[in-house]
């Protein structure tokens, strides 16, 4: 559970950095790289997240 | 929506991405729980929302359009100082929002205009910056009467104009899309990019 937390904020994290970076990057560019990279780490972090909310728990 | 509040947004994002995922522990709690799921789910869907929005409202813009090379001409007929230049009149007009005068006429108004136009748009991000365009560049389908009725259909000089009444038929097709407001020999001064070297330009004080 702490493993896969940890991979959907750093995936959400980047996504969130991207969308940061391309909004003062006024380009038609910095839409997709906004579109096509960001919010594409951002959807897969968040069904990283919800994952890990259904997936049962590694035993210790 | 101020691009300064999306910032604060995704700021704030990422301040509680940090802590849920730097301290993972905190999710055996109920309050640690509602944390992640504010942190990994609900803040990060509106900052994205946010976003997108932003971006959207940004290729909308004039200058947005004109940042292609390709489109400089096309910007340059804007301002070209003759009325019976389509474009240059509306736009010098404000018959059209000068800060969105592309996406105002070449959006089709129909349902999903606006997606078609994006989509396209993302076809010129190719075309500009994967293949080779060379101008005058061509609309996918010829100028429907549509887009220009948006506006015009019901206004006095559009409905009561002599040419348009000359004739019943006239008016029913040009409604109809028959007979073309551009192509039709009567508002054919449209961007003419070949032609920009020849004209005056409009110098606004």
């Amino acid at each position: 559970m702490a493993a896969r937390l940890r991979i959907a904020g750093l995936l959400i994290f980047l996504g969130l950095l991207i969308e940061g970076l391309t909004l003062s990057w006024n380009s038609p560019i910095a839409f997709l790289v906004f579109l096509g990279i960001g919010g594409l780490l951002i959807a897969i972090g968040i069904v990283f997240f919800l994952l890990s909310l259904v997936s049962p728990s590694i035993p210790q | 929506m101020p691009v300064g509040f999306i910032y604060a947004i995704v700021i704030v994002t990422i301040a509680i991405v940090a802590v849920v995922a730097l301290a993972p522990g905190l999710t055996a709690t109920r309050g640690g729980k509602i944390l992640a799921f504010l942190a990994l789910f609900i803040f990060p869907i509106l900052a994205a929302s946010l976003g997108y929005e932003e971006h959207m409202d940004r290729s909308k813009q004039t200058s947005f359009c004109l940042s292609c090379h390709l489109m400089e001409p096309y910007g340059r007929s804007l301002q070209v100082d003759d009325a019976t230049w389509i474009p240059a009149s509306h736009y010098q007009n404000n018959r059209v929002p000068r800060e969105q005068a592309c996406y105002t006429c070449h959006s089709d108004y129909v349902m999903y205009g606006g997606i078609k136009a994006k989509w396209r748009g993302l076809h010129h991000i190719y075309a500009q910056y994967l293949s080779n365009p060379k101008p005058p560049l061509h609309l996918y389908h010829p100028y429907n009467n549509r887009e220009c009725l948006h506006c015009h259909a019901g206004s006095r000089s559009f409905e009561e104009g002599a040419t348009h009444n000359a004739d019943p038929q006239i008016m029913a097709d040009i409604k109809s899309n028959k007979m073309s407001c551009l192509t039709s020999g009567c508002h054919d001064q449209i961007h003419n990019t070949t032609k920009l070297n020849e004209v005056k330009y409009w110098n606004p004080k």
